[in-house]
């Protein structure tokens, strides 16, 4: 007992200092749009950090099936155009803004993830996974032919009624703050008893299994959770580009880009996705600046991330974590 | 009423009829063996219980109900725990997580709630304690050598809070002195009343432990009966010695 009670003692001191220097920063972020209104000339940084909180928000998500219960899902662009077309629908024929349907659309996508999952989640290792490439190509078959949402021309959507300046704005705290519930829930999850039956799902199934774990429901849950913030990403995106086409949502790319995120920052961690998804969008910001944007921009960032790949298979968090050398920082698992 | 019955149980793999019309109980209260050649079929009737496998035709009942194909976890949750030959610990987590993991929990609330409760805790210590481990609480599993993970396995079944333990050749591959500690371990939890059925080679281990013994040769039990009369019986020495 004396163990526990020590591990117990320890943690709260170490939690202070980092609980405000994180609170801190969010505090910072949620602060920064002032800048923009003060002076004009930052909708660039609002622009880039908001595409950053899509993708944290995105990969914390699929990290709860993806990572915990290692259960690889190249489905996730789904619930990213199920979001997006839930709301943009309503905002084209009810005028209802995307800003309040986007919980909503969270809300759809849980439950076709959950109802999806039912089915697929029987299965065990890769044949989930082409389960999931399954759903992607039959939505795009979908989408590309139901005249009623544009079919394959796509959707136009009404612009934000803002002026010019500030329209970034509400966008960048819409993903900021489903970003922050995305790590908040992630985090949470992590150190539930769901958490730990999907790791011990991720190590040894059947193991789990035996030990009394419903391994098939558990999947589900975290599946349906996951879904959960590619449907809201998905409306307030979707909004933001205008636009809607099946094309931009519904690739293997966009699919992969969730899985690299995590395999870079970290895949099974809370901290992995967050830092994936700053350095993902950071490269790629970084060499569309230096060189332009080309399809260049898409391979430079690929080369780089396998090699972290190659280099660091425990991604970021894990390689450092290995190393005895993570900052308590950025340690929430 | 025996605690677990197996009745005309048959496993086939295509056209190989692993397991024949098996039929044998386990007494509340015994220790149970069940011996026999290498690829007998013991193996897979662990599986037939425990909802690893479902069967090609057969029955089993726990307590009187029928368990036959349920899922694992549900029979795990009526009370028969088991551990596994080639140990599975989940390496990545910590000796307690690999217990805790075994706790009962009640629904979907059950699963928002910590990762290991203060009770849970308490218990697996308690547990891990018993098989010697405590030392090791916080270290990850796949640390332990093989004798330790198989205490482990021990201490997890113990947590699901079992009233039957299936136990797959918990002497096999473990040191002379760890053995003792395992064996006594048994003993001890059957002295408080806890039912075992144990696959096991070492005839030593099996003569000494067992209340009963069920002999099963190419898929069939071929006879079921307390240790002195097992040795005995001429249709055992001609399952482990004979040309068949």
């Amino acid at each position: 007992m004396t163990l526990l009670n020590l591990t117990r003692a320890a943690a709260p001191a170490r939690l202070e200092a980092r609980f405000l220097i994180l609170s801190g920063l969010v505090v910072l972020l949620l602060l920064l749009p002032v800048l923009q209104v003060l002076s004009d000339g930052h909708n660039y940084v609002l622009h880039v950090l908001m595409v950053i909180f899509m993708y944290v928000a995105l990969a914390s998500g699929w990290n709860i099936i993806g990572g915990y219960a290692g259960y690889t899902s190249l489905g996730h662009p789904v619930f990213f155009a199920l979001g997006a077309y839930f709301s943009g629908v309503l905002l084209v024929y009810k005028g209802w803004s995307p800003f309040w349907t986007a919980p909503l659309a969270g809300l759809l996508a849980t439950i076709f993830g959950f109802a999806f999952g039912l089915i697929t989640l029987r299965t065990r290792g890769p044949a989930f996974v082409i389960s999931t490439i399954a759903l992607l190509l039959l939505a795009r078959l979908v989408l590309d032919n139901w005249e009623w949402v544009g079919g394959s021309n796509g959707l136009s959507l009404p612009m934000i009624g803002w002026p010019y300046r500030f329209y970034k704005i509400p966008f960048y705290y819409g993903m900021l703050l489903t970003a922050l519930a995305a790590v908040w829930v992630s985090y949470r999850i992590r150190h539930s008893k769901l958490g730990l039956f999907l790791r011990a799902i991720a190590m040894d199934e059947i193991k789990a299994e035996v030990a009394g774990i419903d391994t098939r429901m558990c999947k589900v849950i975290a599946f349906a959770i996951s879904a959960f913030f590619a449907g809201v990403c998905g409306a307030l995106w979707g909004y933001h580009q205008t636009y809607l086409r099946p094309t931009i949502f519904l690739t293997i790319g966009a699919a992969a880009d969730l899985v690299l995120i995590n395999l870079v920052g970290g895949r099974g961690t809370v901290a992995g996705p967050v830092l994936g998804a700053a350095l993902r969008v950071g490269l790629d910001e970084l060499v569309v600046n230096q060189i332009g944007s080309t399809e260049l921009n898409i391979t430079v960032t690929g080369i780089l991330m396998i090699l972290i790949v190659l280099f660091f298979p425990g991604g970021i968090i894990g390689a450092l974590r290995e190393r005895g050398r993570l900052p308590r920082l950025l340690d929430w698992d | 009423m025996a605690l677990l019955e197996v009745r005309d149980l048959t496993k086939d793999f295509g056209g190989l009829r692993a397991v024949n019309r098996c039929s044998f109980t386990v007494e509340q209260g015994s220790i149970t063996a069940l011996i026999g050649p290498n690829g007998a079929g013991k193996t897979t009737v662990f599986n037939l219980i425990t909802g690893l496998l479902r069967p090609t035709s057969g029955r089993i009942y726990f307590q009187g109900r029928d368990i036959t194909a349920m899922p694992p976890h549900r029979i795990t949750r009526l009370g028969i725990a088991r551990t596994f030959q080639i140990t599975r610990e989940l390496a990545e987590l910590t000796v307690l997580e690999n217990v805790v993991v075994h706790a009962a929990r009640d629904g979907l609330a059950g699963l928002i709630r910590g990762s290991i409760l203060q009770h849970e805790a308490e218990r697996a210590m308690a547990l891990l304690d018993f098989v010697g481990l405590a030392a090791m609480a916080r270290e990850k599993a796949g640390k332990l050598s093989y004798g330790q993970r198989k205490l482990m396995e021990l201490a997890g079944a113990l947590m699901a809070e079992p009233r039957l333990i299936l136990l797959d050749e918990p002497a096999a591959g473990v040191n002379p002195a760890l053995l003792e500690e395992i064996l006594e371990r048994i003993l001890q939890l059957n002295r408080s009343g806890m039912t075992f059925l144990i696959i096991e080679h070492n005839m030593d281990v099996v003569m000494n432990l067992s209340h009963q013994v069920v002999v099963m040769a190419h898929g069939e039990v071929i006879c079921q009966g307390p240790p002195e009369a097992i040795q005995q019986d001429p249709r055992v020495l001609d399952a482990y010695l004979g040309a068949a």
